[in-house]
């Protein structure tokens, strides 16, 4: 018998800024280090006092010494996490959920598409596949936010710009002053990349209504249904299938999924 | 365990309920403060009620009680200490009705797969359940219709039948050994004609059900294959005013929420009920909710409780026929009302 719901305390070892209303927090096991996961995953994180939430791991399982969320200020226990810093705690449950399958994805060409606060767990899986590059094919990044405020990992994106191994292109839909980049919703940047639809993995991750033009745009563009796989967004309480509130028909998106391709999403009912 | 059948003699009764006052709490239906039944610890064999009306509120508080306490969280300064909290101290519930066996045994069942949830399993593993069947259905039941009484053949540790000036007393477990053998001057094997006696009692109760008739099956077919019209759900929500009080004492509903609540400076973390009718149910932070609409909830419920598809993992269909959300239910969303909906695809107008 297990203790389901017991967390491990985790310390924050880190904090940075993503935009006004988004931080990324570095956490580190405090009493083991042995925590192992797949891109895709997901923690449950307690803020003590507070309860707990479902947060993505951003950072990728080839590090796994610290565990990295980014995080939206949207209620009550985000808010009191956002008060957090170095060397407070909390507690972490999990990894639950399936997550992407990176063996699967070996040899293959991989397009991620992004979308605001939904490059997180995708972030996760193109650095597994940067830190082991020769194993994948061509590997092409397509990320959009509302704004140039609303992008995350602002430093990272430079950095992937710059790689002659990766493709890379951002949008946003509104520009900024400053802004001399592309302007437009995420799938404006099919027109600026080659793809190549039979030996190419979609990840598609964002807002629900992004989600739907881009999912679009791939099966026009002759992507099967096979190749197109998102993360599915439900409220999640236990991780583990038995609370009930991230149900679709009889599949729960924590145990499940949340990671589904397009033909395992068809076949939901509800 | 081969099932081993005694007969104890109404007044031995009190002496057997003395015995396992001595080790274990005991609880029953018993009067309540307003004269309504209610399931309650007893500190008297007297207590105990024989005839009575099944509580509205089901037995499944004793194994996953609407507020849980599942973790502490201690803290001291920056530093905190998480511990899981257990609660495996020994109950017995007795004089329970077939159904809320029934729906103990079906939490159970939720609360083994795994991950198994050891909070839950320690507790339900160390409940004994006594139970009473029904020679008399009463007057909102359709137990039969799902397979969880009058009478069973399983799932009780002791299953008492009224034989008139007796009671038979049907082992089922170990534990149900454990709570004879603690009083086996007052048992006897039973005979021949006390166990036959039994089996006519359970024909007269079935027949009693009368007309009953049961359309789960027709019911599944429908809903597991999306042959139910989106117009139904809606005219089905018409009637609902989103209390929650159909999963509440529901015997089979087991659906939670998490919160920490402070105490002395520390918190606990409990395991609270919480329902699907309920709008935030399935709200996310981002202000998505895929079951805004109340005729998606009420489709959910019924989802669960009886498609083909959670037929098929959980083995029953999510209801013991215990007739309590038809009590509840101020409106007329109810188990037998929605099954008949589904399967003439109208809903009364």
């Amino acid at each position: 018998m297990n203790d389901v719901f017991l967390p491990h305390v985790a310390r924050i070892v880190e904090v940075w800024d993503d935009t006004p209303d988004t931080k990324t927090f570095t956490l580190s096991l405090r009493d083991s280090k042995d925590f192992r996961f797949l891109p895709g995953q997901f923690l449950e994180v307690s803020v003590f006092g507070y309860g707990e939430a479902p947060f993505c791991i951003a950072s990728s399982p080839t590090r796994p010494d610290t565990l990295q969320a980014t995080v939206r200020r949207t209620g009550q226990l985000t808010d009191a996490l956002h008060e957090l810093g170095n060397g407070d705690e909390v507690g972490i449950r999990g990894p639950f959920g399936n997550g992407f399958d990176v063996e699967g994805a070996r040899g293959k060409d991989l397009l991620f598409v992004g979308g605001g606060i939904g490059l997180p767990p995708l972030r996760s899986f193109i650095w597994n596949v940067l830190y082991e590059r020769d194993h994948f094919g061509k590997v092409t990044i397509l990320y959009g936010a509302r704004t140039p405020t609303d992008l995350v990992y602002k430093d990272e994106l430079k950095a992937w710009a710059k790689r002659s191994d990766v493709e890379f292109h951002v949008t946003v839909d509104r520009a900024e002053p400053g802004w001399t980049g592309n302007v437009g919703m995420v799938p404006v940047l099919f027109e600026k990349t080659a793809l190549r639809p039979d030996s190419t993995l979609a990840y598609v991750c964002g807002p629900p209504i992004m989600i739907k033009f881009v999912v679009q745009d791939l099966f026009v563009r002759g992507f099967k249904d096979e190749a197109v796989i998102s993360t599915l967004e439900r409220m999640m309480q236990c991780g583990i299938g038995k609370c009930n509130h991230c149900a679709i028909g009889h599949r729960y998106v924590c145990r499940d999924g949340p990671v589904f391709n397009y033909k395992q999403i068809r076949e939901l009912v509800e | 365990m081969q099932p081993i059948v005694y007969t104890i003699e109404k007044p031995d009764i009190a002496k057997w309920l003395e015995r396992l006052l001595e080790t274990a709490e005991v609880i029953a239906p018993v009067a309540g403060y307003s004269g309504e039944v209610v399931f309650s610890a007893i500190s008297s064999p007297a207590q105990v009620l024989w005839d009575f009306e099944n509580p509205l509120h089901p037995a499944k508080q004793f194994v996953l009680p609407q507020t849980d306490p599942i973790v502490a969280i201690k803290r001291n300064g920056q530093r905190h200490e998480v511990e899981p909290i257990y609660d495996d101290s020994r109950r017995v519930l007795f004089n329970v009705r077939s159904c809320d066996v029934k729906g103990i045994a079906f939490l159970t069942r939720m609360q083994e797969m795994e991950p198994a949830d050891g909070s839950y399993l320690r507790r339900a593993y160390s409940l004994t359940v006594i139970s009473l069947t029904c020679n008399t259905p009463c007057p909102l039941g359709f137990c039969v219709c799902t397979d969880s009484g009058p009478f069973l053949n399983g799932d009780y540790d002791i299953q008492l039948t009224d034989l008139g000036g007796k009671y038979l007393a049907e082992v089922g477990s170990e534990k149900g050994e454990a709570a004879v053998s603690n009083a086996a001057n007052l048992f006897r094997t039973a005979t021949e004609g006390e166990v036959s006696l039994r089996k006519r009692l359970e024909t007269a109760a079935r027949n009693r059900f009368g007309q009953e008739t049961c359309h789960f099956a027709s019911a599944m077919r429908r809903i597991s294959t999306g042959r139910v019209q989106d117009a139904l759900w809606e005219k089905i929500s018409d009637w609902c005013l989103e209390c929650g009080g159909c999963s509440l004492i529901c015997p089979t509903c087991y659906c939670f929420s998490v919160r920490d609540r402070a105490r002395d400076g520390n918190w606990i973390r409990y395991r609270i009920w919480d329902s699907c009718q309920y709008t935030a149910f399935t709200l996310e932070a981002s202000g998505h909710n895929p079951h805004e609409q109340r005729k998606d909830r009420i489709k959910r419920r019924f989802f669960h409780k009886v498609s083909a598809q959670y037929y098929m993992r959980d083995g029953t269909v999510g209801c013991v026929g215990c007739g309590r959300c038809i009590k509840v239910c101020l409106g007329t969303a109810d188990m037998p009302a929605v099954v008949a909906a589904i399967r003439k695809g109208k809903w009364h107008e």
